[in-house]
């Protein structure tokens, strides 16, 4: 059936319509606020300020650029560690586990999921943190529980907790997309279990490794509350810093202008990876 | 000596026996087909020699070693698979090089090494394609060059063209065996296909519920079928159950089927059977017109009359379906080239085929 210009520019509106007023035109709002002048002590910038790029030459300042550093290296770190745990445990599931066992543990990942980011976090704080249980065999070991380096492992532990799920299920599909015979025919000609999973089931489940990874990482970029509460105020992220922006000082520019920044980072990222994909790729 | 023995090798699943009580020996350079419905056992049998699957019980010895203990990659067996298994992200060269890295190939032998396997499966000047882009004749030629490069003590062949269209699998069947013959692989093919198992082996296994029933090469297979399951199996054939009536000089008995007709059989086995299964190929039997007269009678002969009820009309061959009396139905096969009645369905017509055409079967039931 063929359909006319005129009906498909009808039947497009309505979608059209709401991604404009939706996502196009809060994000132009962000847009514009970033490129406006901010006087302290308002709330946004004035009505009519005028345009200035100094919001955006503020993340090169020291103190910003390494709120980026930060939450890209840590929720790299955990996304490459969601990874290492995720595809064995997702492996198993696709592959060794019985139907009945897999539909458990994806009814359980699943559950994982909906559990409050809340009680999650604070669970990680009720073992991990300065009171936790864990406390006095870390003050044993004499590891400062207030310093940069262990607020940083109780992060990424928080970030974990979300990644590990979500990249499980995700891999999940990769796995089960893949000829066992593969792995079968390559023990057979001779190479170690390791080796026909190296040369054979890696390769093979890359797509489904790096959209794990995309996953993890939009996951660990964009937290806010796992490094608001587990960070106890000395290790925050991009999203506390934007929130502060915007929340508590009322600097509207200076807010957008982060969120701008870091929506193409993210773009970009997704666009490398992408390329390393199809690089990879070879199927 | 014997490349691969299997002693009394038994498998179980749970309650299921899978492999029960098999025994197996093949010598260098044979070609051996495992042929039986699914279900029975070959597949696991190939999946223990290979070492994909632990036995519960019993030898599995290649060159005298016991392997048993051994994991896949521990053993020199070739394994071709029902889907090729061809690595999807690897080139036909490095599918074919794949085994040769592990098992020790030295690495300047294997650019010529497989120059060699490619040729000889005819796939040369295909090294730099990707398995997908290969159809599914040219896939299995890469797969069996791939198991074949690295010199494997035993060759086992799963369904290997069970995939492909009937033509090309009989191109192919051809092929195989002179490919397998010019390397003097030893090896083991496993189908449920009896013309693959038939024409591929020097000699056939059939299996059974986990067990073997009978090996012989396959014209004895066909001809001397053990058992009434080896005789359904392997080849068309019609089948009447039937009680001694009288017995004859000569080793021939006539039967009374349950149909009420008399049917005569010549066989060694005849003097112990009360009850029996008689079976007769349908190529044995000579479709005779009411046109054509009296037939002599003759002991060693049998003769039904029925009525036609379908004629099939397949290319070499005729299928004519006769109806006798009681509603039983003859298949009978004639050569297209043979000068065969124009029979045409509702026409009366006589069946003839000799007594020793008849297998014989005891009912022990």
């Amino acid at each position: 059936m063929k359909t006319s210009a005129r009906t498909t520019i009808l039947l497009l509106l309505p979608a059209v319509a709401i991604y404009v007023v939706l996502l196009a035109l809060p994000l132009s709002t962000v847009l514009e606020q970033s490129f406006r002048v901010f006087t302290p002590g308002r709330i946004g910038s004035e009505a009519g300020a005028s345009l200035t790029t100094e919001n955006y030459s503020e993340l090169f300042v020291p103190v910003y650029a390494h709120y980026f550093i930060r939450t890209y290296l840590l929720a790299f770190c955990a996304s490459v560690i969601a990874l290492i745990f995720a595809f064995p445990i997702a492996y198993y599931i696709a592959r060794n586990a019985s139907s009945m066992a897999r539909k458990s543990w994806i009814s359980a990942l699943i559950g994982l999921l909906f559990l409050s980011s809340l009680v999650r976090i604070y669970a990680i704080q009720l073992t991990l943190g300065p009171v936790g249980i864990l406390g006095p065999a870390m003050s044993f070991f004499g590891v400062n529980m207030s310093g940069g380096p262990y607020l940083n492992f109780v992060i990424v532990a928080g970030l974990l907790h979300y990644q590990i799920p979500m990249s499980i299920l995700i891999l999940i599909g990769a796995v089960l997309n893949l000829n066992p015979r593969l792995t079968e025919a390559a023990q057979a000609l001779g190479a170690s279990a390791f080796s026909s999973h190296r040369t054979v089931t890696l390769p093979l489940c890359i797509k489904g490794l790096i959209s794990a990874f995309l996953v993890s990482m939009t996951l660990g970029v964009s937290a806010f509350a796992v490094p608001w509460i587990l960070g106890q105020g000395r290790v925050l992220f991009i999203s506390n810093l934007i929130y502060s922006r915007f929340g508590e000082v009322g600097n509207y520019p200076s807010g957008a202008a982060f969120s701008v920044a870091m929506i193409v980072l993210s773009l970009l990222l997704i666009f490398l990876m992408s390329r390393l994909t199809t690089l990879l790729d070879r199927t | 000596m014997n490349v691969l023995e299997l002693k009394n090798v038994t498998k179980k699943y749970g309650e299921h026996v899978a492999v029960d009580g098999v025994c197996l020996d093949i010598e260098k350079g044979k070609v051996l087909s495992l042929l039986g419905p699914s279900g029975c056992g070959k597949t696991t049998t190939l999946r223990i020699i290979a070492g994909f699957t632990s036995h519960d019980s019993g030898i599995v010895e290649i060159s005298g070693k016991n392997v048993g203990h051994l994991r896949p990659y521990e053993r020199n067996v070739g394994l071709l698979f029902q889907d090729y298994a061809l690595f999807p992200h690897l080139t036909v060269a490095q599918n074919v090089a794949y085994g040769m890295r592990y098992r020790g190939t030295p690495s300047s032998v294997i650019p010529s090494r497989i120059k060699q396997m490619l040729s000889l499966v005819r796939m040369s000047g295909m090294e730099g394609r990707y398995p997908a882009q290969l159809s599914g004749g040219q896939q299995q030629r890469v797969a069996l060059a791939r198991a074949l490069a690295t010199d494997p003590q035993i060759v086992l062949l799963d369904e290997p063209l069970s995939a492909l269209d009937a033509k090309l699998r009989v191109e192919l069947r051809i092929e195989l065996k002179e490919i397998l013959r010019s390397v003097d692989a030893t090896t083991i093919v496993v189908t449920h296909d009896q013309e693959e198992a038939l024409s591929l082996g020097d000699e056939v296994v059939v299996m059974q519920a986990g067990k073997i029933v009978q090996r012989g090469t396959p014209t004895q297979i066909y001809a001397a079928p053990a058992d009434k399951f080896v005789a359904e199996f392997v080849g068309r054939s019609n089948w009447f159950h039937g009680a001694t009536r009288d017995r004859f000089t000569g080793g021939v008995s006539s039967y009374i089927t349950s149909e009420g007709a008399e049917i005569r059989a010549k066989s060694a086995q005849s003097e112990q059977c009360g009850r029996a299964d008689l079976c007769i190929r349908p190529e044995s039997i000579e479709l005779v017109e009411e046109a054509a007269g009296a037939i002599a009678p003759d002991p060693e002969r049998n003769v039904l009359t029925g009525v036609v009820f379908d004629v099939a009309p397949l290319g070499a061959d005729v299928h004519v379906v006769i109806e006798l009396p009681g509603k039983t139905r003859l298949l009978v096969i004639r050569k297209n080239i043979d000068r065969i009645p124009a029979v045409v369905p509702g026409q009366s017509v006589r069946a003839v085929f000799a007594a020793s055409d008849v297998l014989l079967f005891s009912d022990r039931r």
